[in-house]
């Protein structure tokens, strides 16, 4: 056996369970860059692959969304076991390593940092994996067409799920949650600048909001109760409590057995309430600037993120106009009428019409983003606003991104009387709405509002084509885990 | 040398009457004859142009009108000839009839703002400017290019027209109306030519219709693509136009006028600019279509 003289510059670390404070900086693999060029770091990353060549072994680091070449040759620094142990190492170990950053000829095309790459100098191990992963995450980020053509496996989408703690690591994935992050942060911050106050609503409420048979309900001490459709009431009543101007970020639960690419059995209610002055434009106007100013921090802040995906995705860039394009209802029908799809003046959209009508939107004006403004009244739910000058027809609005419905919000009857009458119309229950109509009379300003899912707007502004893509534990008819 | 004389039939400027009296063939009853005819002719003519003159005071008012002084209060819409927009734009079937109009921020097209402001005075046009995501800021005169948002804009349909304005990063201006039936119409000229139509003005006289695209061209081509010696070439021959009348197709103010003005004045230095093209221009300003162009010149 020879003599290791490289003994201590490698090995398994013991576990750390905070027996030192190190007073050592770590580099993130993001930040190697050329002007670190010849300096001594230390970097903590994943080994993505690891390599024996002869008498060097090829590493690939990873964090998050970033990867970097790091290169262990047999010399002065490194023996032979040395370079055997780093070529052994298990996939997705976290290791600590400390390096020379050294300036690259030719760009480095498979990793993030293509301009450097890292001369090991000692590589250990602070947490293993086992050897067996349940998916290869080279095979998780390639693309969809790749893995057909060459014989190289992808991985489908529940292996996905079923794994999502891997899943989850891919730069991919990284990105497009970093993106969803930002998604929430731009609401937020839009809102307050607004004068928007963010509210907290109950999800176990008592009687089904909206109507329907899609409530999940729960056992609640000796009786039922159930979980909150939408936060809807809730907004309301803080409108009629004088907040003027509401927002809250919240779960919502649907009990829709639907098993398509877009909806979920629970997802995140980013939901908007305002009272106005004199006509419900004016909410309309708010929520399409919100959703621009959404846009345009994605657009500005967030490109190294929409790249990443756009890899492993390719999509075309998300276009809009400021301000929001907005149409009418019966435009709408007049433009698909004269595409050759026959419908009736007040019926709905069907999901392929949607899909049509934002490809004739597209065509036109060039944006992924729209309103369309009157809908008719009887495919509403019966707290719409009525058309002041036009029974058939409603004040209320359906957003939609490139081609599919992302929000869904009207002026709301603010009057007792009327709202007892629509709601008779519809059939429902008074005694299981009293609460929400009492709120009304006593004094309740005029007021609208909208509502749209996290998963879904992240979903169409990535062009990605499935909401189970951009949730994290993503719940459907059939997925009550992880 | 000829064996005999004979009758020069080619002789210029001669008329047959002298030839006929030098070879002593002609019958003076049939000068005379001539004579009176050219007389009868020459005096038709006069009375035609003198009723044209009339013509014209009826249905454009300010043909022989001396634009060189300001005129009090706004100016009436110059065009009074009607166009049918069924015919140009296909029925109104509920939908806005919208005019898409996709145009580079550096490089505002002056002439189609006049035309709005012209469409505006004839017809119900809903006019809505836009930013496109493909551009990150821009100035705000050109946000309001288009004047003050009609109050009733959340009324869609009871507009006869849409004139929307996208500011986008396009190598090309564009213009999209409807995308099922009709390619898009590229370059500014071009799109100027489609919105004149709809002003029921084009010339019906295939001369000045002719005279009118080649000025229009020159503007384009000369002017705005071409080099100093280009443009001096192109404010010499208007200038000598201008000379012989105060419009550049005549006694009528037209597209011609309104593309030449309005890239004359992008191109700057209007002061330099020769006389008869100085008052010319100052015409323009004041039958006031051409207010809303002057926040855009340096």
């Amino acid at each position: 056996v020879c003599f290791d003289f490289a003994k201590d510059r490698y090995g398994i670390c013991p576990m750390v369970q905070s027996q030192q404070k190190l007073d050592r900086a770590l580099v993130r693999v993001q930040d190697l860059t050329p002007e670190k060029a010849e300096q001594q770091i230390w970097v903590r990353a994943r080994i993505h692959t690891s390599r024996a060549k002869g008498k060097q072994c090829f590493l690939v680091l990873r964090h998050q969304q970033f990867t970097v070449q790091a290169l262990l040759a047999v010399g002065e620094r490194a023996s032979k076991q040395m370079v055997k142990f780093a070529a052994n190492l298990t996939k997705e170990s976290i290791i600590d390593v400390e390096a020379v950053v050294k300036k690259v000829e030719q760009k480095i095309e498979s990793c993030s940092q293509q301009d450097v790459e890292l001369h090991v100098e000692r590589i250990f191990v602070i947490s293993q994996s086992e050897a067996r992963l349940p998916l290869q995450l080279e095979d998780a980020v390639r693309p969809e067409g790749e893995g057909d053509e060459e014989g190289r496996a992808t991985v489908n989408q529940d292996t996905r799920l079923d794994n999502r703690v891997i899943d989850l690591r891919t730069t991919t994935s990284q990105a497009i949650f970093r993106l969803q992050s930002g998604v929430c942060q731009l609401f937020r911050d839009t809102l307050i600048n607004k004068g928007f106050v963010e509210i907290q609503t109950p999800k176990i409420i008592s009687a089904a909001s909206e109507g329907g048979a899609n409530v999940f309900t729960v056992s609640y001490f000796k009786t039922s109760a159930y979980l909150a459709q939408s936060p809807q009431l809730y907004k309301q009543m803080c409108i009629c409590a004088d907040f003027d101007k509401v927002f809250c970020v919240g779960p919502v639960f649907r009990a829709e057995d639907s098993n398509t690419h877009r909806h979920l059995t629970e997802f995140v209610g980013l939901d908007i309430e305002m009272a106005f002055n004199y006509h419900y434009h004016e909410v309309i106007d708010s929520i399409t600037d919100t959703m621009v100013q959404i846009f345009k921090g994605l657009r500005d802040r967030f490109q190294t993120e929409i790249q990443t995906v756009n890899k492993q995705y390719p999509s075309e860039p998300f276009k809009f106009l400021e301000p929001t394009l907005r149409l009418e209802y019966k435009e709408a029908v007049a433009m698909l009428k004269a595409a050759g799809v026959e419908m009736g003046d007040e019926e709905d959209l069907s999901t392929p019409n949607e899909k049509l009508l934002g490809r004739l939107v597209k065509e036109k004006y060039d944006t992924d983003f729209y309103v369309l403004d009157k809908y008719p009244l009887a495919v509403r739910p019966f707290y719409t606003m009525p058309d002041p000058n036009n029974p058939k027809y409603s004040n209320s609005y359906d957003m939609f991104m490139r081609g599919e419905e992302i929000l869904s919000g009207a002026q709301r009857i603010h009057d007792a009387q009327l709202l007892t009458e629509r709601a008779m119309h519809h059939s429902i229950d008074l005694e299981k709405i009293k609460a929400y109509i009492d709120s009304f009379r006593y004094g309740a300003p005029p007021h609208a509002g909208g509502g749209i899912g996290l998963e879904r707007v992240t979903m169409l502004y990535l062009g990605l084509h499935n909401v189970r893509q951009t949730s994290m534990f993503p719940r459907d008819p059939k997925r009550l885990t992880p | 040398m000829p064996m005999y004389k004979s009758p020069n039939v080619h002789g210029h400027g001669m008329n047959c009457g002298e030839h006929a009296l030098q070879n002593g063939e002609v019958d003076p009853s049939l000068k005379a004859l001539e004579e009176r005819q050219d007389e009868v002719l020459r005096r038709l003519y006069e009375l035609k142009a003198t009723v044209d003159g009339f013509a014209k005071t009826v249905t454009t008012p300010d043909a022989d009108l001396d634009a060189s002084t300001p005129s009090p209060g706004p100016a009436e819409s110059v065009f009074k000839g009607t166009a049918d927009l069924d015919s140009l734009l296909g029925k109104d079937l509920g939908a806005l009839r919208d005019i898409v109009i996709n145009a580079n921020p550096a490089r505002p097209p002056l002439s189609l703002l006049v035309l709005h402001a012209l469409l505006c005075q004839r017809y119900q046009v809903l006019s809505s400017v836009h930013v496109h995501s493909s551009v990150s800021a821009v100035p705000p005169p050109l946000l309001s290019c288009l004047g003050p948002r009609h109050i009733d804009s959340y009324a869609r349909q009871r507009f006869q027209l849409g004139f929307t304005l996208i500011w986008k990063d396009v190598s090309e201006l564009q213009m999209k109306f409807s995308t099922q039936s009709m390619c898009p119409i590229e370059g500014e000229a071009n799109v100027a030519r489609f919105l004149f139509r709809l002003l029921g003005a084009e010339p019906q006289d295939p001369a000045a219709a002719t005279q009118m695209d080649c000025w229009i061209d020159k503007a384009v081509f000369q002017l705005s693509e071409g080099g100093s010696k280009d443009r001096a070439a192109v404010l010499r021959s208007l200038n000598a136009a201008l000379g012989r009348s105060p419009w550049l197709l005549g006694q009528e103010f037209s597209l011609a006028d309104i593309v030449c003005a309005c890239f004359v004045l992008r191109a700057g230095q209007t002061t330099s600019a020769p006389v008869n093209v100085q008052r010319w221009l100052k015409s323009c300003q004041n039958l006031g279509h051409f207010d809303c162009v002057y926040p855009f010149l340096q």
